[in-house]
């Protein structure tokens, strides 16, 4: 298997006034491309830390953080992250909120980079609100909005950070559902944090699951269910299965 | 307007009447508070129940009002306070929100500065007049230099307050796409705290209006405060309350010209 992600014995310390903290601890492991990857652990274990390391937002105390064989730079080109929220814009419309990112980085401008924007939103069934604003949206529609906001940038690898915890049930497993989609047909591979372990088995095709802080690499599992979708995995025999393991893990 | 109605179902229709009605009410009972209140006080004026050289009365404000307009004094007055007012209300707005971004850029001089600002913000800017005076000269510029001290430090506050409570998430996600903090002020911090701003151009209609009457105590020569202090001092109270009228409709008038911008942006 070819290691398209690979953390290298990562640890990382973070300061406050009273001390020093040790989030994760010699982390090691490496994920394969167009992978669906979940990392679960218990609340407070350094999830998000990971992300914030993968997306070189910040950088890992020791041991390091490979993506194709070439170390991560800050604020990595090749990610795209998505965060708890949508966090579009309110003042900007759905299209100015999808080429935020080519205004920053000066794209937009490119004429194929925009008609990819244009294809994307008329595949995902968004392209009627084109000229709306977010509100205007529900909030399924809007955390859609925000992965093809991430998606325009055309990134390597994607950091889902528990996209679907600010949704409502019902939503959850649709919008979960389309995101999973757009994300097998785009191609890209994936790296999802969260604490809701239905939410990582219907997603992945691989789960990490952590230990309590010092956060470390407690297990590693390969998922294979029939079903194709996250909610025909969830009816999956399997599944209870599975979800009994990782929760056993857990605690 | 009638098509439109015959889309709403009854209950809509009755719903949308009663709003209707609830306004009107509204409406009904404001004129009947200032009509009662100009029509009481005229009434005690008149009947000597209360004495009209000291409190005046709706009449004789109108004749004050119409002779004052006669002699062409009026409009140097009126024009004088709108000036000063409106150059102050503008100097401190825009100097407010340049000192606010320069804060927010540098976290360091935001730490050093704190305290200063707290001082400044709590110190009442009248006690400054009399350096004002002897430092810029009476007048005009004594008065537009209050109203822009007046002004100032609430907008520096406000605007300031406006750009470090915006979602660091938000801050992050401009990161992750390689945002430079240019880029992040003016596509995220600016656009975000425009409902604030609006807030701070209502409060600042009032202060400058603050702010120029003050200066017009102090030291002047012509406006609606240098009229009342005039008026008082001679006891023409008719004046007095002729300049008050007249600043009710100023500032009004100002904050009503404000006030379609909030309904514009605050929906957002």
């Amino acid at each position: 298997m070819e290691k398209f992600l690979q953390y290298k014995n990562v640890s990382y310390f973070y300061q406050t006034k009273e001390s020093e903290i040790h989030a994760l601890n010699k982390i090691d492991f490496s994920i394969a491309e167009k992978d669906f990857a979940s990392i679960v652990g218990p609340s407070g274990c350094g999830k998000t830390t990971m992300l914030s390391l993968t997306a070189g937002l910040l950088e890992p105390s020791t041991g390091e953080i490979l993506l194709k064989g070439k170390k991560i730079e800050k604020n990595d080109s090749r990610i795209g992250y998505m965060f708890q929220r949508d966090h579009l814009f309110e003042w900007r419309t759905i299209w100015q909120n999808i080429i935020l990112g080519l205004e920053i980085q000066k794209k937009h401008k490119d004429e194929k980079t925009l008609c990819f924007a244009d294809q994307l939103l008329k595949k995902y069934d968004l392209y009627n609100f084109k000229n709306k604003k977010p509100r205007q949206l529900s909030g399924g529609m809007r955390q859609r909005v925000a992965l093809i906001r991430t998606l325009v940038l055309n990134p390597t690898l994607l950091l889902l950070d528990e996209p679907f915890s600010a949704l409502d049930f019902q939503t959850r497993l649709n919008v979960c559902d389309d995101v999973y989609q757009i994300i097998k047909s785009e191609k890209k591979t994936a790296l999802l944090v969260t604490h809701d372990i239905s939410e990582a088995l219907s997603m992945s095709d691989k789960i990490f699951i952590l230990s309590s802080r010092p956060a470390t690499v407690r297990k590693q599992l390969e998922i294979s269910f029939e079903g194709d979708t996250p909610l025909k995995k969830r009816e999956d025999k399997n599944f209870g299965k599975y979800f009994e393991l990782i929760w056993r893990n857990l605690s | 307007m009638k098509n439109k109605q015959i889309n709403y179902s009854k209950t809509h229709a009755k719903y949308l009447k009663k709003l209707k009605t609830e306004k009107l009410i509204v409406i009904f009972w404001q004129i009947v508070v200032i009509v009662g209140f100009l029509g009481l006080w005229e009434l005690l004026a008149t009947t000597g129940a209360i004495d009209p050289f000291f409190f005046s009365s709706p009449s004789r404000i109108v004749t004050t009002i119409i002779d004052l307009g006669r002699s062409g004094n009026l409009f140097i007055h009126i024009w004088t306070s709108l000036y000063e007012t409106i150059l102050g209300f503008t100097i401190a707005t825009i100097l407010g929100v340049f000192i606010a971004i320069l804060l927010w850029w540098s976290e360091r001089l935001r730490k050093v500065m704190e305290p200063y600002l707290i001082v400044i913000n709590s110190l009442p800017k009248i006690a400054l007049g009399p350096m004002i005076i002897l430092w810029v000269g009476s007048g005009v510029s004594a008065t537009i230099v209050m109203c822009v001290l007046i002004c100032l430090v609430i907008t520096i506050i406000s605007m300031l307050n406006a750009f470090i409570s915006c979602d660091s998430d938000k801050i992050l996600l401009m990161k992750s796409m390689h945002a430079n903090k240019f880029q992040i002020l003016f596509k995220l911090i600016l656009p975000n705290a425009l409902p604030d701003f609006i807030s701070v151009l209502k409060i600042n209609v009032g202060m400058s209006w603050v702010g120029t009457i003050m200066g017009e105590y102090l030291s002047s020569k012509a406006g609606l405060g240098y009229l009342i202090n005039y008026g008082s001092q001679m006891l023409q109270l008719d004046v007095v309350m002729a300049s008050i009228v007249l600043l009710c409709i100023l500032a009004g008038g100002m904050y009503f010209i404000v006030s379609p911008f909030e309904k514009k942006y605050k929906k957002g």
